[in-house]
């Protein structure tokens, strides 16, 4: 018996080394630099867009292609921060351009370990057309400074290159419904009856956004914050130096449960937690409507037009925005919250060089402007879309553009404070101790 | 994107086929080895030599990743020095253990400890036995069973159109608000309400993972000869007797292995909270809770709960490890 | 089944009448039995089916109403979503990616772990009940535990980015639970027969391979199915050895069909759909397999 399998096992034993030889090979050479080695013909290139967002981005890319032979490899990651984290921990190879990373400490720490490679070395001699024609609050930190974090602005150099830009913080309304004016004040806007107009209710929200739930809700209120209380405390509350309980911060809360509250909000504060912001705006278009306002940035509006492909809904004349209401402090009204797309380079390639340059030039932002939903970082594009050309002028006019405040405090200061508006728009009497609970993990998520 | 290039479909057909047969290389030639060596030699290095492959593996992928992570446990965040604070090196532990959002997360995990263990196999064994008993036992297994392959993602997505919410007074999309509004009762908004959330959660857990128990106590109970059954129910037993002090005992082996599973699967818990509710509304769990400390870049926070997790689970292993020996003394 | 044989087992006539009655009675006692199972099975199956339906619908339809809507006319049907799926750029090749992935990575797990198993089950020697202890205790690490240190392995062994790769991953990953359950189920085969074959004079690899393994085989084959679809569904190893290269699988690429601001439900339920299709085909195949062919298992008696 154990001579035959002897025999047998000589034999399996060769097939089996053979195999493993051949393995090898085929799986060293066949599987081995998934990205692009050659570095003038290929560059990779990560982002989070999915949808119709990617096929913008592809938009974008046709032309820059064909004219120039390199070949763009594309990848949707929706988690490429935390791995691009990974790899440089692991010291394995990263994507020739990916966005940059919203935490400051990740910013400043993937500089100074030389991941994240000047835009100046990108964009050479074009780096000063890049600065004059992207909206300055983009690219120029404050007051002269030499670091801004938040636009990845690390001694004097620039780490991100900005490309898309967003409005929010606009009061959007059915031009069919709302006939007024556009309130004056925030106090205005929450005297408005509206049954007057034939809906129901006031406001319509919704915060559900799978994990990044709370994310609308926070919007809101930076919207508030801003405008109440200034951009001095705005930033300093960004940066873990005012409180959660501080009174500012507390008013914000405050003045934010008015406005979805079950007298204002469409369907109660059940509706609200548990509807997608993309469909919150869904019962402004209904008949009757179910409200008059849908607080919400510039993208809305291709959702607006996809939940009704009967209607047939045109921008500026079905539906328009106005921008959100004083708060009564004149000296604050000029503060607009924004926030952008951008685009870092981790491998320094001639090829991935064209391809920044590319998407800093107006050909490229100006595609993007005209697949809708979105502006571009540069001033001076056309929008054809009167929406959009009014939401450009929103941003250029403003005094400051300030970013959205949880996307820059560290990710569990972040995802406190998003459920924390969850929480306290479940339960509005958990305030106090909610803003408590935030005093805590501000303390813990910004010392470490 | 790129296609599929004929040299990865060779690579995996030589994997298919070629690891086997280099394991049954090594098998048959080590033996042919080991047996030339002398008796004492042979008793000790046969077994290391036949578990080298699964323990190499097990060293690689989990072993050395597991002791540096009970060192980075230790460690601040930074992992430049050991941890400083409240209990000294074992600020990560302290921490764990007293802020509030992480006791949420050890509450839930608890929850889903008892429950989703205990229905899932409950739930399991008696789909198991009654089945047993009908002609369409077959395509009842498989309807049970369906949820098992489910991603997730999917599951998620499943569940998110059972649970759905409407204002009331709005046509209800979600199922379960449907069946309510035909009792004219007012809609629940079960994700979101602290009552509801996390034993949504949980059952949707049992509804994926019954299957499994079911499919594994079945083969078991398909092993029972049924001389035992005839001679129990010859002594006058009734089926609810029988199944309570024949069939149960007879299966608890398998019983004990697939609870096993359970509870170690209700502790690593992360895919359905993370993608119905995100931890939102109190229904975190330790899973969650440690990936969000992975990902705000708190490694050695992250490490302290999974080193947490680790050892609430050696109790566990120590019940199997008797077992087993019980086993092999009978035998 | 005697207890039933007798009393239908009746005899003509008048005894025949009684039978019948008889008969009736018997299954209004099982009617219990039968409500109980369909219920379970209606929970269990229902929900999915919901899914599936509404995988055949256009967007403003599943937002405007229920699946159960359609059971009525206007049915509303589309079966567009399917083909919109397939479109999107690299969904198909994912699909031939997640095959490619999953098939070698079973293999090469289960083979090792029945390995394995067999020599924690039959042969003893000292630390052994330590050995298991921390291989089956290690199921219980979550895997984001163990990235960093594994991603270096990869770059120092030149694999990163591979398809191998991520084989060699699952099976560092998987093989706890398959050492567990095998081990359990290796344990409890009589030792009687494995004593004659060592009279008879074979060595251990025949008693592995000729008796241990065969009589194994039910076990093996449900663990096939778990290990099987465990991969097929996994997302977070694939996305973290896979994230730079092109050979993502289809649970990565599902993943991300949604804008990034969350839209298109109508693609991911019918990838949902798409997805779940094969390893529900490879259950159903193998499951009749294993059914018939328990043999002696864990069970005494």
């Amino acid at each position: 018996m154990t001579e035959v399998l002897a025999r047998r096992s000589s034999r399996a034993l060769a097939l089996g080394l053979g195999a493993l030889f051949v393995l090898a090979a085929c799986g060293g050479g066949g599987g081995s630099s998934g990205g692009g080695g050659a570095s003038t013909t290929d560059v990779t290139v990560w982002t989070a867009w999915g949808g119709a967002e990617l096929k913008a981005f592809q938009d974008v890319l046709k032309p820059f292609e064909s004219s120039s032979g390199i070949k763009v490899h594309l990848t949707t990651n929706r988690d490429s921060t935390n791995q691009i984290a990974n790899g440089i921990a692991a010291g394995t190879d990263l994507p020739d351009i990916a966005p940059g990373p919203t935490d400051p400490k990740q910013v400043k720490d993937w500089v100074s370990k030389g991941a994240i490679k000047p835009i100046e070395t990108a964009l050479g001699d074009q780096f000063q057309a890049y600065i004059s024609n992207t909206y300055p609050a983009l690219t120029t930190p404050p007051g002269g400074a030499s670091d801004d974090l938040y636009i990845g602005v690390v001694g004097g150099k620039h780490y991100e290159e900005m490309v898309k830009t967003q409005v929010k913080g606009l009061i959007w309304y059915n031009k069919k419904v709302y006939n007024g004016d556009a309130p004056k004040s925030f106090s205005d806007l929450l005297a408005i009856d509206p049954s007057k107009y034939g809906a129901s209710k006031l406001f319509c929200a919704g915060f559900e956004s799978g994990a990044a739930s709370g994310w609308p809700a926070s919007d809101q209120i930076d919207n508030i914050i801003m405008r109440q209380s200034g951009d001095q405390v705005y930033t300093s509350w960004i940066q873990g130096k005012t409180k959660f309980s501080s009174d500012a911060i507390k008013q914000g809360y405050q003045t934010f449960l008015k406005e979805v509250s079950p007298a204002t909000v469409y369907g109660g504060t059940n509706t609200v937690l548990s509807t997608n912001f993309a469909k919150a705006g869904d019962p402004m278009f209904k008949s009757p409507a179910g409200c008059l306002f849908l607080e919400q940035a510039t993208f809305i509006t291709s959702f607006f037009q996809q939940d009704f492909p009967s209607l047939n809904l045109k921008a500026g004349t079905d539906f328009d925005f106005f921008a959100h209401p004083s708060m009564g402090q004149s000296q604050y009204d000029g503060n607009v919250n924004g926030f952008y797309d951008n685009f870092s380079m981790y491998n320094d390639t001639p090829a991935a060089r064209k391809l920044m340059q590319y998407m800093a030039t107006k050909d490229a932002q100006q595609i993007w402007a005209n697949d809708g939903g979105t502006l571009g970082a540069i001033k001076s594009l056309n929008y054809t879309d009167p929406v959009f050309k009014r939401a450009a002028d929103v941003a250029g006019s403003a005094k400051n553009l300030l970013v959205t405040a949880g996307d820059f405090m560290p990710s569990d200061m972040q995802k406190a404070f998003w459920q924390s508006l969850l929480n306290v728009t479940n339960n509005p009497g958990s305030l106090n101790s909610e803003l408590a609970h935030l005093d805590q993990v501000q303390a813990a998520a910004y010392s470490s | 994107m790129a296609g599929i290039t004929p040299d990865q479909i060779i690579t995996a057909v030589v994997a298919v086929v070629g690891v086997p047969l280099v394991l049954l290389g090594y098998i048959i030639l080590g033996e042919l080895v080991i047996e030339r060596l002398p008796d004492s030699v042979q008793g000790w290095i046969r077994p290391y030599f036949w578990a080298l492959p699964a323990v190499g593996f097990a060293t690689i992928f989990m072993v050395y990743p597991l002791i540096r992570t009970v060192i980075i446990s230790f460690r601040n965040s930074d992992d430049t020095d050991w941890a400083t604070g409240a209990w000294g090196a074992f600020a990560n532990y302290h921490y764990f253990f007293t802020f509030p959002d992480t006791l949420t997360s050890l509450r839930n995990s608890l929850l889903w400890l008892v429950f989703y263990t205990f229905f899932a196999v409950f739930f399991g064994l008696i789909i198991a036995i009654l089945v047993d008993r009908v002609r369409y036992e077959t395509i009842a297994k498989i309807a049970v069973f369906l949820p098992v392959p489910i991603s997730a993602v999917a599951a998620s997505i499943i569940w998110k159109f059972m649970f759905d919410y409407q204002p009331p007074g709005a046509t209800q999309t979600g199922t379960l608000n449907a069946l309510l509004s035909v009792a004219h009762h007012d809609p629940v908004a079960w994700l979101v309400n602290a009552t509801t959330n996390n034993a949504a959660l949980i059952f949707v857990g049992i509804w994926t993972a019954t299957g499994f128990c079911m499919v594994i106590i079945s083969a078991s109970l398909k092993a029972i000869s049924s001389e035992v059954l005839e001679a129990a129910r010859i002594d006058g037993a009734n089926e609810f007797q029988i199944v309570r002090l024949v069939v149960t005992p007879l299966l608890w082996p398998t019983i004990t292995v697939v609870g096993t599973t359970m509870i170690i699967n209700a502790l690593k818990t992360f895919d359905i909270v993370y993608v119905m509710t995100n931890g939102a509304y109190n229904t975190d769990v330790i899973a969650t809770q440690m990936f969000f400390q992975l990902q705000h870049n708190h490694n050695s926070r992250a490490a302290a709960v999974g080193v947490v997790l680790f050892l609430a689970i050696v109790p566990l292993l120590v019940v199997n490890i008797r077992r087993f020996q019980q086993q092999e003394e009978q035998r | 089944m005697s207890a039933e044989q007798v009393t239908t087992r009746g005899a003509t006539g008048v005894a025949g009448a009684v039978s019948i009655l008889d008969r009736l009675g018997y299954r209004l006692q099982r009617l219990p039995l039968h409500v109980v199972i369909i219920i379970f099975c209606a929970v269990w199956v229902i929900p999915t089916v919901g899914m599936i339906i509404n995988s055949f619908r256009a967007l403003p339809d599943m937002q405007a109403a229920g699946w159960w809507t359609t059971l009525c006319p206007p049915h509303g049907f589309t079966l567009a979503s399917y083909p919109q799926v397939l479109a999107i750029e690299g969904v198909v090749p994912s699909i031939g990616y997640s095959i490619l992935i999953t098939i070698p990575a079973t293999v090469i797990q289960l083979s090792i772990a029945t390995m394995g198993a067999y020599a924690f089950a039959w042969m003893n020697f000292p630390g052994r009940n330590l050995f298991f202890i921390v291989i089956v205790g290690l199921m219980v690490v979550p895997i984001q535990m163990t990235l960093i240190p594994v991603l270096q392995f990869f770059k120092f062994a030149h694999l990163s980015g591979t398809i191998p790769a991520v084989w060699l991953a699952h099976s560092g990953y998987g093989l706890p639970f398959e050492v567990f359950l095998l081990r359990n189920y290796l344990g409890g085969l009589p030792r009687e027969i494995f004593e004659s074959a060592e009279v008879d004079g074979a060595g251990h690899s025949v008693r592995f391979l000729r008796i241990a393994v065969p009589m194994t085989l039910p076990a093996i084959a449900s663990l096939v199915i778990f290990v099987f679809l465990g991969i097929w569904n996994d997302l977070l190893v694939a996305l973290t050895f896979l994230g730079v290269s092109p050979y993502r699988p289809f649970t990565v690429v599902i993943a991300q069909l949604t804008t990034s601001f969350g839209g298109g439900w109508q693609f991911l339920t019918a990838a949902a759909v798409m997805q779940m299709a094969l390893p529900l085909a490879v259950f159903i195949f193998l499951q009749r397999y294993f059914v018939r062919g328990v043999t002696a298992g864990s069970v005494k008696g």
